[in-house]
């Protein structure tokens, strides 16, 4: 492997994007100083959030460091059939016309800071919405230990291993920490604004550059038809199954991502969010799309990786690119700026969620709802940071592969999917019967995810929340509903 | 209720719309032979996944805007009475 990056331009540019991060960070605090003392303001930015912040903190969320460091690996190893990525990213848009709407106006109508807060307006039972709470931290947990990996082998592959990956992971951490801790939504959201465009320049640097050196999608189309032309072929049986399923379960489960909903919240008005949304629609052609290009090209520069080796296919091409003169070099020096931007990104949303949760629904909710919101915050606040430590130690021992672990969150969280976009609509709908319905459907996804069970090739999270809606549904038809509380129910959800 | 409110999820005609879309973006609707012939290096198949992609990023930004208004008339007033 050719190591372009390799010695202190690499370690430079780590720190210069370092401090850049840092630098919005201290700007957004000593611009915004009262919002210690709000959970509004700290975990919605004052919900005032214009189209393209809006825009740019959605982009940054959705598309993670695993989209740049992982999809081309995917793509290199199956081929066109991967081709699944860009229209599994327009469906998130789509699964929000079926909640986000109605939840925009909720969240307006009651003041909701967090998901979890739907779920206790909702339903008014401690038992719903601590499940609903832990579900969505397990999911934000696994989330984030997912980027802290990426940022680890991001790092070490893209400096060639000059920097080992546990100063990498370390290092963006802090800084993470540090603009979250000071500004909060703003802060965050800020620089999603300032990692979205490196992303999205790396990128399309790296697909210019790809083409130009290895070539472009023709002269890889030509290998795989001479060595692997399963990789150009149409799915078959079992793949179209496995297709269908990534469509829905992706589609429902990365729009019910609980960072993802609470953005929702921070819209400053419905025609901030609506165009945010339609923006988004489209950016599936110039990420996933550009990346799947990226790995396919792969193919062809880089024949018989293994799985392993694979996971590191960025992190090659990235380099043979820069060695090839001082434009690409630089250029493959924004991509790396973008990459970790993309994985910090991800990572600073989920961290201000998971806070989030802690201090407005459990922490300020049943442990302790006298508190300050100021105590709240601090609590939400350092548990999410005792939370961070825990995962570096998991982190420190990373998975083979990133795949694997991406299913296993949206198993779980998607399963708050029925209690959350029903009980918007659906008045009759009951507590008990939401909870046994979530209950069911995280007890089958995780057996069949652990015990690596299948079944019509479907995947397991999407059986889980077959269950879960059908206990929701079958359960509230035959429980009798008093008229007083149908009508209280009306009055909630009512807009 | 005011009657100006639209909810993309009340209406019926969307969604078969997004059925017929999603049915387009899988692939099971191809003869074999589409896998073999290549546009620019894309196998014909996955051309026409795209295609359909596109008609759906198409659909979403149409029904954004002209099926979904819930808060926005109030949201103008509201910052019509605070100017």
């Amino acid at each position: 492997m050719d190591l372009a990056f390799s010695g202190w331009s690499g370690v430079l540019i780590l720190l210069a994007y370092g401090l850049l991060m840092l630098g919005i960070g201290l700007v957004t605090y000593l611009k915004n100083r009262n919002i210690h003392e709000s959970l509004d303001e700290y975990y919605l930015g004052g919900r005032g959030l214009g189209v393209m912040v809006l825009f740019f903190t959605f982009f940054a969320t959705q598309y993670s460091g695993n989209t740049v460091v992982g999809y081309p690996a995917t793509a290199y190893r199956q081929g066109f059939e991967y081709l699944v990525s860009v229209p599994y990213f327009i469906m998130i848009i789509m699964a929000y016309l079926l909640f986000a709407p109605r939840l925009y106006a909720m969240g307006k109508k009651y003041k909701l800071i967090t998901p979890a807060q739907w779920f206790e307006k909702r339903y008014k039972s401690k038992a719903v919405t601590i499940l609903a709470s832990l579900l969505m931290l397990y999911g934000l947990g696994n989330y984030l230990l997912e980027q802290l990996v990426a940022i680890g082998q991001g790092v070490s592959g893209l400096t060639g291993g000059t920097i080992p990956y546990q100063v990498g992971v370390i290092f963006f951490v802090v800084i993470m920490l540090i603009y979250g801790w000071l500004g909060g939504m703003r802060s965050v959201a800020y620089t999603d604004t300032m990692q979205g465009i490196a992303l999205l320049v790396g990128i399309f640097m790296l697909l210019i550059g790809s083409i130009i050196y290895f070539g472009g999608l023709p002269t890889s189309a030509d290998y795989m038809q001479a060595y692997s032309p399963e990789k150009l072929g149409i799915p078959d049986g079992p793949g179209i199954v496995n297709w269908f399923s990534l469509l829905v379960l992706i589609g429902i489960g990365a729009a019910v991502y609980p960072h993802a909903i609470q953005r929702i919240f921070a819209a400053k008005n419905e025609r901030t969010l609506k165009r945010s949304f339609s923006r988004m629609a489209w950016m599936p052609f110039v990420t996933a799309g550009v990346v799947f290009i990226i790995g396919i090209i792969g193919i062809n520069a880089f024949p018989g990786l293994s799985t392993g080796e694979s996971e590191q296919l960025v992190g090659m091409m990235a380099s043979s690119i820069a060695s090839q003169n001082t434009v690409f070099y630089w250029a493959m020096i924004l991509l790396f700026g973008g990459v970790i931007a993309a994985i910090v990104s991800t990572a600073d949303s989920v961290l201000l969620t998971f806070s989030s949760i802690i201090s407005n629904d459990l922490y300020g909710n049943y442990i302790n709802p006298e508190a300050s919101e100021h105590k709240k915050l601090l609590v939400g606040k350092l548990l999410g940071v005792v939370a961070v430590g825990i995962l570096i130690i998991i982190a420190w021992f990373p998975p083979a592969t990133l795949y694997q672990i991406f299913i296993l969150k949206f198993e779980l969280l998607i399963q708050i999917a029925p209690g959350l976009i029903l009980g918007l609509y659906w008045k009759r709908l009951r507590s008990k019967t939401v909870f046994a319905g979530m209950v069911a459907g995280t007890l089958v996804a995780s057996v069949m995810t652990i015990f690596d069970l299948s079944l019509l090739g479907v995947a397991s999270g999407l059986w889980g929340l077959l269950l879960n809606t059908v206990i929701c549904i079958v359960g509230s038809l035959v429980a009798t509903v008093s008229a007083v509380e149908e009508n209280e129910m009306k009055e909630v959800i009512g807009i | 209720m005011n009657q100006s409110k639209k909810e993309p999820i009340k209406n019926g005609k969307i969604w078969i719309v997004f059925g017929i879309l999603l049915a387009l973006i899988t692939p099971w609707y191809f003869p074999k032979s589409f896998g073999e012939i290549l546009i620019y290096g894309i196998p014909l198949w996955a051309v026409i996944i795209i295609v359909a992609s596109i008609l759906l990023s198409a659909f979403l930004s149409y029904v954004i805007r002209y099926h979904w208004t819930i808060e926005e008339e109030n949201e103008e007033e509201e910052a019509k009475g605070a100017n």
